[in-house]
């Protein structure tokens, strides 16, 4: 297969994958971002997530931590927002993304959600500034996906 | 705001008696229904959270100072006045205490808008200085910054970027004579930034042109929440300023509850006069694309979900079928929560509750009347259509360790779109 350099093909690449992998690939990109949390919870979730064997059980207890880490950071109704805080959150909720159950048959699947977290989380990261910070997750995230493939 | 004072606040409560606040007074016949209609009530069982007890320094200010009895009373020394002691020992009923639902007004048999009356009597609290420092934190940023959070219009501008490189679509900043101008809340730009990218899908798929004001691209109104009317008009005047410079046909209220009866209802009453253009809530806008055939979706969810209906949309604005016929289109395990439409329960964070951290112990116990809504049904989803009460939703479930995913409608119904895009992120 050639090598993703768009979010067509990326979206593509990740709709053939099975569930569990999209998890593991969905651990990769949050490793990726993983500098703009200092939640420890995460990088237990990224474990369960990156493991493809991982049973419910360990799913559900990593979904319950990671859930709890996006709503411990999220920007609470009316407080003064803080951008680089708030990148935290998109990370977080990249990991709650990464070790859903897919309860619904319709919506984002894990590694197509965390991946737009983790540029969200970037995004937040850069906001009062010029930089590019999409664009280059997006490079990084295709890269990542593309050591994923061909590994 | 300028000092406050004990004198101010009676006052600023005097100035709202008006002749429909007399008749509440006149005709409230202590039935106590509105107790039972309460969720801070019904959650505690404290008669303190009876919400006509809530505007009970107003009723004595009206006792004394406008009935015959009141005067009588008053002139043989026996008059209760309101002190400062007052002021302390109701400011927690009247911020902590009441989310403003509404559910009290609705109930009463005589017809009393006492959620109403709940706003108006804060209005006299925030003069007299005893209102929450996060409502006031809050209200002072929007004045300030033109965001309670202090979301700023490179931060806007971020999200747009992000949302145009995800989706090759355009989301147009001041665009003259767009159909539509869309108002964002703070806590979509900072928590959930997928409501925009929703918004700039569906308008691409009915082929209608909107955009986002550069100078009032929030929806959130902290002068309504603390209660400054001077404050609340200032922040809908720049709304109004800047839809009516673009010329645009509609403005839309965003996945807010409060915003849409602040910009809908309150807001022409504030700067005395009607909107030369239209105000909706985003459902709808919805409603009215799928009632015109252009909202195409495709699928169906076999999720059992339900959905939580925002008080100030379905209680206040009568939003009630449109989330509903919305729903129909993509959800085929679709149940109601015993109480739904005008009478579901308040998430019980609204009316400000939400940020003012003083209140989190007593919304986490108001949140045990959603809570056996949802253990009666066994949803696999939640769907709701505000982002305070999502979070709202999100902790309280997480709190009573309940694991049911929280979606945004408009969200869900973007993912079902028919679009010309490889469905690969499925």
């Amino acid at each position: 297969m050639s090598d993703v350099s768009n979010d067509a093909q990326m979206r593509e690449a990740i709709g053939g994958l099975e569930v569990p992998l999209q998890r593991a690939l969905a651990a990769r990109f949050i490793e990726n971002v993983l500098s703009l949390t200092e939640d420890e919870r995460i990088k237990r979730v990224l474990k369960i997530a990156a493991n493809a064997d991982a049973d419910e059980d360990q799913l559900s207890s990593a979904l319950r931590s990671a859930k709890a880490a996006a709503l411990d950071a999220h920007a609470r109704c009316g407080t003064d927002g803080e951008w680089n805080d708030q990148a935290g959150y998109f990370v977080a909720r990249a990991a709650e993304a990464a070790v859903a159950p897919r309860v619904r048959s319709y919506g984002r699947g894990p590694a197509w959600q965390a991946a737009l977290n983790c540029r969200m989380a970037r995004t937040a990261q850069a906001t009062e500034t010029d930089e590019d910070a999409h664009g280059s997750e997006s490079q990084a995230q295709y890269r990542i996906l593309n050591d994923y493939l061909n590994s | 705001m300028s000092a406050p004072s004990i004198e101010k606040g009676i006052n600023f409560i005097r100035e709202q008696i008006d002749a429909e606040v007399a008749s509440f007074f006149s005709s409230c016949v202590h039935c106590g229904i509105c107790a039972e209609a309460c969720l801070f009530y019904a959650q505690t069982g404290e008669p303190k959270y009876t919400p006509i007890n809530k505007v009970e320094p107003m009723r004595r200010i009206w006792e004394q100072e406008f009935t015959l009895w009141g005067k009588l009373k008053g002139s043989l020394g026996m008059a209760n006045k309101v002190t400062e002691k007052d002021f302390a020992e109701w400011e927690t009923l009247v911020y902590d205490g009441c989310s403003l639902c509404g559910r009290c007004s609705l109930v009463c048999p005589v017809g009393n808008d006492i959620s109403g009356m709940i706003r108006k009597i804060r209005e006299g609290f925030a003069a007299a200085g005893y209102a929450p420092e996060g409502l006031v934190g809050a209200t002072t940023r929007a004045i300030e910054i033109g965001s309670p959070m202090g979301v700023r219009l490179p931060a806007v501008q971020a999200q747009i970027g992000h949302l145009e490189k995800n989706t090759g679509l355009t989301a147009p900043l001041d665009q003259q004579g767009a159909e539509y101008m869309v108002l964002l809340s703070s806590m979509e730009i900072m928590n959930f930034p997928e409501y925009l990218e929703a918004v700039a899908r569906i308008m691409h798929q009915a082929g209608k042109s909107w955009t986002i004001s550069s100078k009032a691209f929030e929806a959130t109104n902290s002068g309504i929440q603390i209660g400054v009317s001077d404050l609340a008009r200032e922040l809908v005047q720049r709304v109004v300023d800047a839809a009516e410079d673009l010329g645009v046909k509609t403005v839309i209220s965003p996945e807010c509850g409060h915003a849409f009866t602040a910009i809908r209802f309150e807001g022409p009453n504030l700067i005395g006069r009607p909107f030369k253009f239209k105000v909706q809530h985003i459902l709808e806008v919805l409603d009215d694309l799928r009632s015109q055939g252009l909202l195409k979706t495709e699928g169906m969810e076999d999720a059992r979900l339900t959905f939580h209906d925002p008080c100030q949309l379905v209680r206040k604005g009568g939003v009630v079928e449109e989330p509903r016929n919305l729903l129909n289109m993509v959800a085929s395990n679709f149940v109601e929560m015993t109480d739904h439409g005008a009478m579901n329960w308040c998430c019980s964070a609204g009316g400000g509750v939400s940020a003012n951290e003083r209140a989190d112990e007593l919304k986490f116990t108001a949140f045990k009347q959603k809570k056996s809504q949802l253990d009666e049904l066994q949803v696999d989803t939640l769907v709701t259509a505000c982002a305070n009460c999502r979070i709202m939703l999100e902790e309280g479930l997480e709190e009573n360790e309940m694991d049911i995913p929280v979606v945004g409608l408009t969200e869900m119904l973007a993912e079902h779109l028919v679009e010309d895009r490889p469905k690969g992120d499925a």
